[in-house]
């Protein structure tokens, strides 16, 4: 089992806490992301696992054993970089084989690996061309594949297609999933483009300035998040915060513009987290509550971000194709409790999180 | 608070022509968006329309000047730099004056306007600090209000996101176009995100190789692309354009698109834009704007891979050289493997010619 | 692991280490001793006798009360005053003009380096005979006024230091050229640009954008040839000889002669090391202050 685990690392460079008291494993064979905005640890843990770097406090473990005190080289993690670095003036064929011909590995076993990676991600039909000849999604087979020669635990990726434009993003990412899926190894991966995150992860972390805050599949972390920090990192537009005002069975919101019936048995609820595509925006048409003002029409073909303003804060909700809908119009707003997250006074969630909470 | 003139612009580096005759009109007050992807021509118009190239023919105009042999001191015009070009060895407040005292502006004005400008942009407690070091976010104010405090009839933004991290940029596009309507300067933006240019401009010129493909409103360019190009680029995901030939069936016009079978009958006004036997069109329709149907209706397309983002689910569809993406809500069971049928919905339907890549209207 | 490093990386310059407390250190150490004594190659003694010649700080109070000696330090100063900015203000000019492009911009660089590879002997004799009384400055100088110029240069107290000063700066300024050419090839483009946006003329853009950037690479310049122009030799020798009489007696060719003419090396000994101390402690502040930068 090529499993990486860490048990309460912690990682500070002089007085700053990189990481902080981390613990986690990915599973083998799996896509692990960490997810976060910059400074929050996500390098670092990298650093930590190739073993650039050496703990200052904690253990951390690559298919059980402890290997804080092993080189990088001897770790057999691959790391594959965001410039891929494939060396110019060799062919693919032999970028890929490098990493074995230089641990002087016997012949057959070279090009057994050889051959055996290059049908995995389809590349052995330009096995024979230079990285020169190659296009960009082709190189990016050959990085991986040269990563994947080893048979490491596992192989790296930080921030790969940060830099592409994009629409180039979008269609790498896919083909990156596809790949981790076809050469069944785990993945580590590093981003802070909360999209990109939830389309390639099996299971991803969220950093927050060096402190794992949930991990999980994206889906439960989306749907459960454990904290408000959380729950604004996924979702573009971003999530709603609105603090909830008590009034004996329900929640009044956004100023009495919308109101919820609160659920039982649950206390402490200072904060409601909405989902813009969670929140129902129809015409006004006079009853109860207060009507809420749309200021600002995004359309964006496909859907719509409409903001309103209601109450202190003002809200957005996301409408599906293209609605006939005019700034300064009244609307009236409704909502499923069952899709609203509730909060307490610090920010953590009081119902249920998705994958674990730290 | 010009409009700006490009008639017949050319744009040659030596052999390569990196724009060809670009005829484009910004109103004045317009946020205009110069969206493609890299290599398209969209930085070299912007450094024309600055000054920073000349054309090789054609000309500018900023409303009835011809802007030739003006230099770029001379154009009036604002420009924020992809790496924001902040002088580094100067504080903020220096930053933010420099036009100013460049031109000599008496100093209680410089004071005053700078002082202004910074309370404008939050920037008032990081007046004297160092420019070096400072994030991004407050980089990019920096560069934009050392240009806006020149008060420019035209601002030119070149790609001012791309260095920002995904998780700012939301934050940071809600910002310019506050900015915009504060100043209500004529802006041009170029950008090769989509999204950004949607949510962002009056009007988008979307551009590919040196050649202006289509120009006009978000809408009208999501609604009625002109050409493949713009369908595929505009959109996340791009537009579905599946090939085929239209045939006649019993209750009207559909396109055969081979081992797909038969698409849904057309609309009589999709209809008058093709004839059976005029050869190969691409049926076109985007990932949102289709549903899903009973297991005999519509189409039928195994489910390649699922991408839950968010508030999307977005289905990979098809194995064989035809290929779509449909978008959903986030409802369950859509697994891989499974065969998904769905049916565009008529109205959204765009018809290409095959040959060509143009859109075909049925008018 | 980078200790490990770091401790290899000690082990294998090890030689190369000692190699160089053996030509740096102990020469110095060597210097130290004799400089406090009174020894010369003539006393008959070997040099590592001179103790029995033991002055003290003799010498040292000598030097400070030693005229010629600061006269020659008056003159390698002024001539350093005068030289090294004129050297900075034409190689900046000649830097500036070589950011664009001109026709027969390569050959004109070949050109303007040349002086630069000259054997700075040599040089010297190529000044020595321009500036003759029948020789081709003069000659030149006729034909611009249009009429018979025969001005002594080097036989002239006053003129002798100014051919001088001409000969460091035709042979030194390439070298600024090169050094500033760097620096202003490291100002950003994007800044330039957009100052010129923002209205600046090429001058303010000169003032307030490059030169602000170049702070460092002219600091270093300017140090090189502060240093190197303090110990201007061999060009000045076999121009003048530091003549005529002691007109443009520098401060190394007052050690040259008295070194090898009077042959009081101990004497010398203290003014070389006098000189050092000087120097270093100049330097060290100089850097101090570039790296508060």
């Amino acid at each position: 089992m090529a499993e990486i685990a860490f048990q309460n690392v912690t990682k500070s460079y002089g007085a700053t806490v990189a990481v902080n008291d981390a613990s986690f494993t990915v599973a083998d064979n799996e896509f692990f992301c960490f997810f976060g905005p910059p400074l929050s640890g996500k390098s670092t843990i990298l650093r930590l696992i190739l073993g650039l770097e050496k703990p200052d406090s904690g253990e951390i473990l690559i298919d059980g054993k402890r290997v804080n005190d092993t080189t990088p080289a001897a770790r057999n993690i691959a790391m594959v970089f965001q410039n891929l670095a494939l060396f110019p003036h060799m062919t693919a064929a032999e970028n890929v084989r490098f990493p074995l011909v230089e641990r002087h590995e016997p012949a057959d076993k070279i090009a057994t690996r050889l051959q055996d990676v290059a049908e995995k991600l389809h590349i052995a039909h330009i096995l024979h061309k230079m990285p020169g000849q190659l296009s960009g999604g082709e190189r990016q087979r050959v990085a991986i594949a040269r990563a994947l020669v080893r048979d490491p635990a596992a192989y790296l990726m930080d921030d790969p297609i940060s830099a592409l434009d994009a629409r180039l993003r979008e269609e790498t990412r896919v083909e990156l999933k596809r790949i981790q899926r076809e050469a069944g190894r785990t993945l580590i991966y590093v981003t802070h483009d909360q999209e990109e995150a939830m389309s390639v992860a099996d299971r991803m972390a969220i950093l927050e300035r060096g402190i794992l805050r949930q991990i999980g599949r994206p889906v439960e972390i989306y749907d459960h998040p454990a904290t408000t920090y959380v729950a604004q990192l996924l979702g573009s537009p971003g999530v709603n915060i609105l603090s909830a005002r008590r009034m004996g069975a329900t929640y009044d919101l956004a100023d009495g513009a919308l109101q919820l019936t609160a659920p039982d048995g649950l206390a402490g609820v200072t904060e409601l987290g909405l989902r813009p595509e969670d929140l129902r925006v129809t015409p006004w048409q006079g009853g109860t509550g207060r009507p809420a003002t749309v200021t600002e029409v995004e359309p964006l073909g496909g859907y719509t971000v409409v903001t309103l303003a209601a109450g202190p804060t003002p809200l957005r909700a996301l409408m599906r194709g293209q609605p006939d809908i005019r700034v300064g119009a009244e609307v009236a707003l409704t909502c499923d409790p069952a899709q609203v997250i509730y909060f307490g006074d610090k920010g953590q969630a009081l119902s249920r999180i998705g994958g674990e909470r730290l | 608070m010009t409009a700006i003139h490009l008639q017949n612009l050319v744009k040659r580096f030596g052999p390569f022509t990196a724009l060809k005759t670009m005829d484009l009109t910004i109103e004045n007050g317009e946020f205009m968006a110069l969206l493609g992807p890299s290599g398209c021509g969209k930085s070299t118009t912007m450094n024309m329309i600055a000054g920073m190239e000349s054309p090789s023919e054609g000309r500018i105009m900023f409303g009835d000047r011809d802007m030739a042999g003006v230099p770029m001191g001379r154009r009036g015009v604002g420009f924020v730099f992809q790496n924001y070009a902040i002088f580094t060895h100067m504080t903020v407040r220096q930053n933010l004056a420099y036009g100013l005292r460049a031109t000599r502006r008496p100093a209680d004005e410089i004071a005053r306007r700078t002082k202004a400008m910074a309370d404008l942009l939050q920037l008032t407690d990081l007046l004297d600090r160092p420019s070096a070091g400072l994030s991004v976010n407050i980089l990019q104010r920096v560069a934009i209000g050392r240009s806006a405090i020149m008060e420019p009839a035209i601002f030119l933004l070149d790609e001012p996101l791309s260095n920002v991290d995904a998780a700012f940029r939301a934050v940071m596009r809600t910002e310019l176009k506050q900015l915009q309507r504060t100043f209500k300067q004529t802006m041009v933006y170029v950008t090769h995100d989509q999204l950004e240019a949607m949510t962002m401009a009056d009007r988008i010129a979307v551009m590919d190789h040196g050649v202006l493909q289509q120009v006009g409103t978000p809408l009208e360019i999501y609604n009625n692309p002109a050409n493949l190009f713009v369908a595929r680029f505009i959109g996340s995901p791009g537009m579905n354009l599946l090939q085929g030939t239209p045939v006649e069936t019993a209750r009207g016009l559909a396109i055969d698109l081979g081992p797909l079978g038969l698409t849904p009958t057309l609309l009589p006004e999709q209809a008058a834009a093709v004839r059976p036997g005029k050869g190969p069109v691409l049926y076109g329709f985007r990932p949102e704007q289709a549903t899903i149907v009973g297991d005999a209706q519509g189409m039928a397309m195994p489910v390649t891979f699922v991408e839950r983002i968010g508030a999307r689910t977005i289905l990979h569809l098809g194995n064989g050289p035809q290929t779509a993406k449909t978008v959903f809500e986030n409802e369950a069971g859509f697994e891989q493997g499974k065969i998904l049928h769905f049916a565009p919905h008529p109205a959204a339907v765009r018809l290409f010619d095959a040959a060509t890549g143009t859109a075909l209207k049925g008018h | 692991m980078k200790d490990d490093a770091a401790k290899l990386g000690f082990r294998l310059t090890l030689p190369a280490q000692v190699l160089v407390l053996f030509i740096s250190v102990f020469p110095l150490l060597m210097q130290l001793y004799i400089s406090l004594t009174d020894w010369s190659p003539l006393s008959g003694l070997n040099w590592t006798r001179a103790w029995q010649m033991w002055n003290s700080f003799a010498n040292y109070s000598d030097l400070i009360h030693d005229h010629r000696l600061w006269a020659a330090l008056g003159r390698t100063v002024f001539v350093m005053a005068v030289c090294v900015p004129v050297e900075f203000l034409l190689g900046l000019g000649l830097a500036t003009l070589f950011m664009d492009n001109f026709p027969g911009k390569r050959l004109f660089y070949s050109i303007l380096i040349m002086p630069m590879m000259v054997v700075p002997a040599v040089a010297g004799y190529m000044f020595f005979m321009l500036f003759q009384s029948g020789g081709p400055i003069n000659d030149i100088l006729s034909g611009l006024i249009g009429h018979p110029v025969t001005i002594a240069w080097l036989s002239s107290p006053n003129l002798a230091l100014f051919a001088v000063m001409v000969a460091d700066i035709w042979q030194w300024t390439p070298l600024m050229f090169l050094i500033l050419l760097a620096g202003l090839a490291g100002v950003p483009d994007d800044q330039i640009k957009a100052a010129t946006l923002l209205g600046a003329n090429p001058w303010q853009r000169f003032l307030t954008i490059v030169l602000p950037r170049m702070k460092t690479i002219i600091g270093i310049a300017l140090a090189i040839r502060v240093i190197e122009c303090f110990k201007i030799f061999d060009t000045l020798f076999i121009m003048t000889g530091g003549g005529p009489g002691v007109a443009t007696e520098t401060i190394s060719v007052y050690i040259y002669k008295i070194t090898t003419q009077d042959l009081i090396w101990g004497y010398v000994a203290a003014i070389a090391l006098a000189i050092l101390i000087v120097l270093s402690v100049a330097c060290v502040w100089a850097l101090k202050r570039m790296a508060r930068q």
